[in-house]
């Protein structure tokens, strides 16, 4: 199975919004899931401009599907989400 | 060609102000810079007064627009002769040099400068002129042509006669001791920066000293004609966006050295010339994003966040405990002579939504006043294109 991909936007908006409390799912990640998911921060993933909800700032990316309103709670269900369905 | 100047000073020991004024002034669009080094009668407070003020009205005068020949004259002229040692109130050097390796040199009473260029010392002519009201006094004028990479060395007596007494240097370090170990430095690293220069001067007049305890107020001014060290900073998207790929190239193909202050910059120009981002957030410190990596790009870091603290920092010094990217930011400017911005002049709404907690100030404004303090107190050459 393919490694799950965590992308935390580092934007200024999703900064503002809430994206330096993210960072804890930098330790915490590997810690929890060790080699099974991979998480990275990107510059921008160019959210708060395209959509007309700028209110979803912090992003991540959990695989392709965005999380809004990001909160460490929401990635990590996330990615239990994915991988319980990967396992079914 | 850029002039590269610093001063490096040391008080005389048991005093707690210098004795000796260094002051300078670049006019960025005559493409000039004056400097003036006046050492003062005695030491301490007094000699500091009349050092300062001999300094001043040198540099003012000349910034006026004043011929450098006749306002040393003036002040020479002017400048009284202390009752008890007899001996005039100040001694000064100026001078006034132009990008184009024209300079024009005044000295009265402070020890020749020295003029080394290819790794040489050049003993250039001069002319004297007599004082009308002082007997002993006079000044000798220099007019000289520098090229790339030539260097003029201006210090206060303090170093020439630095360990005065010593057993081993009985007239002290001389002129002829100086011009050795300068030649030493410069052959060592003949691009040595003014700052690395001078005080490489100071330690080693003050080391000359015995018990390396300062005698006499030590400075030392160094005059650099070198190239200029470029930077070029590109920020925020373009206003049109089928422009992206032109700009990301012209970005990309410069000399200078290249920072990326944006996420969305960043994003940019990693699609149109196809070089991954790898964005550290492990080391996020200071309330500010980490700073990203991109190969062949010196410094990428967040957009507004990083440059208003930058421009806190540039203004009201660095005082955060850890290095943050506004730190790197500024680290990367102060260390440019040139420097050029591209400012996006695309906006991104979501900026200027009312419920972000923190206030997001309009690129083109920071941009503004950074140039302006870095013109202003860091007298670098600044260019901003809005694009």
């Amino acid at each position: 199975m393919s490694k799950i991909q965590v992308k935390i936007c580092m934007g200024t908006t999703c900064f503002v919004m809430g994206a330096s409390n993210l960072q804890e799912l930098i330790e915490l990640i590997p810690e929890k899931y060790s080699d099974s998911v991979e998480v990275c921060g990107v510059p921008c993933l160019g959210l708060c401009s395209e959509t007309k909800k700028y209110s979803g700032a912090p992003y991540v990316k959990v695989n392709d599907e965005v999380v809004a309103e990001a909160t460490t709670e929401k990635v990590l269900k996330q990615i239990e989400r994915i991988l319980k369905n990967g396992q079914e | 060609m850029f002039i590269d100047i610093d001063c490096a000073q040391e008080k005389k020991y048991g005093q707690n102000a210098y004795g000796d004024c260094f002051m300078s002034k670049r006019d960025p669009v005559k493409g000039e810079l004056i400097a003036v080094l006046s050492d003062g009668l005695g030491s301490g407070i007094k000699a500091n007064i009349l050092a300062s003020m001999t300094a001043t009205m040198l540099l003012k005068f000349v910034e006026a627009g004043r011929s450098i020949k006749r306002t040393c004259e003036v002040v020479m002229n002017a400048l009284p002769v202390c009752q008890v040692r007899k001996i005039s109130y100040s001694t000064f050097s100026v001078a006034v040099c132009s990008e184009d390796g024209a300079v024009k040199i005044v000295e009265e009473g402070n020890p020749q400068f020295i003029y080394i260029s290819d790794g040489r010392v050049i003993e250039p002519e001069f002319t004297v002129i007599d004082s009308e009201t002082f007997k002993n006094r006079h000044m000798h004028i220099y007019k000289l042509n520098l090229k790339l990479n030539d260097r003029l060395i201006f210090c206060s007596d303090g170093v020439t006669q630095a360990g005065l007494g010593n057993p081993e240097l009985k007239l002290g370090l001389r002129r002829s001791g100086l011009i050795k170990c300068l030649l030493e430095r410069i052959n060592q690293d003949p691009n040595v920066p003014s700052n690395e220069l001078s005080n490489y001067v100071v330690k080693l007049a003050k080391n000359t000293e015995v018990d390396r305890k300062a005698k006499d107020d030590i400075s030392c001014c160094v005059i650099h004609y070198r190239e200029p060290r470029k930077a070029l900073i590109f920020t925020g998207p373009p206003y049109h966006m089928e422009k992206d790929r032109d700009y990301a190239l012209e970005f990309w193909n410069s000399e200078s050295k290249k920072a990326i202050c944006g996420g969305t910059t960043a994003n940019l120009i990693s699609r149109e010339l196809n070089i991954p981002v790898k964005c550290d957030i492990t080391g996020s410190v200071g309330k500010l994003p980490a700073v990203s990596k991109m190969e062949g790009i010196d410094l990428v870091t967040e957009g507004i966040l990083t440059l208003t603290r930058a421009v806190d920092y540039l203004e009201n010094g660095f005082k955060e405990k850890e290095k943050n990217a506004a730190y790197e930011l500024v680290n990367f400017l102060l260390t440019s002579d040139c420097i050029e911005f591209m400012v996006g002049a695309k906006l991104n709404q979501a900026h200027y939504d009312p419920n972000l907690p923190v206030e997001i100030e309009i690129r083109k404004n920071i941009i503004k006043k950074m140039a302006k303090i870095l013109e202003d107190k860091y007298i670098k050459k600044v260019i901003v294109r809005y694009i």
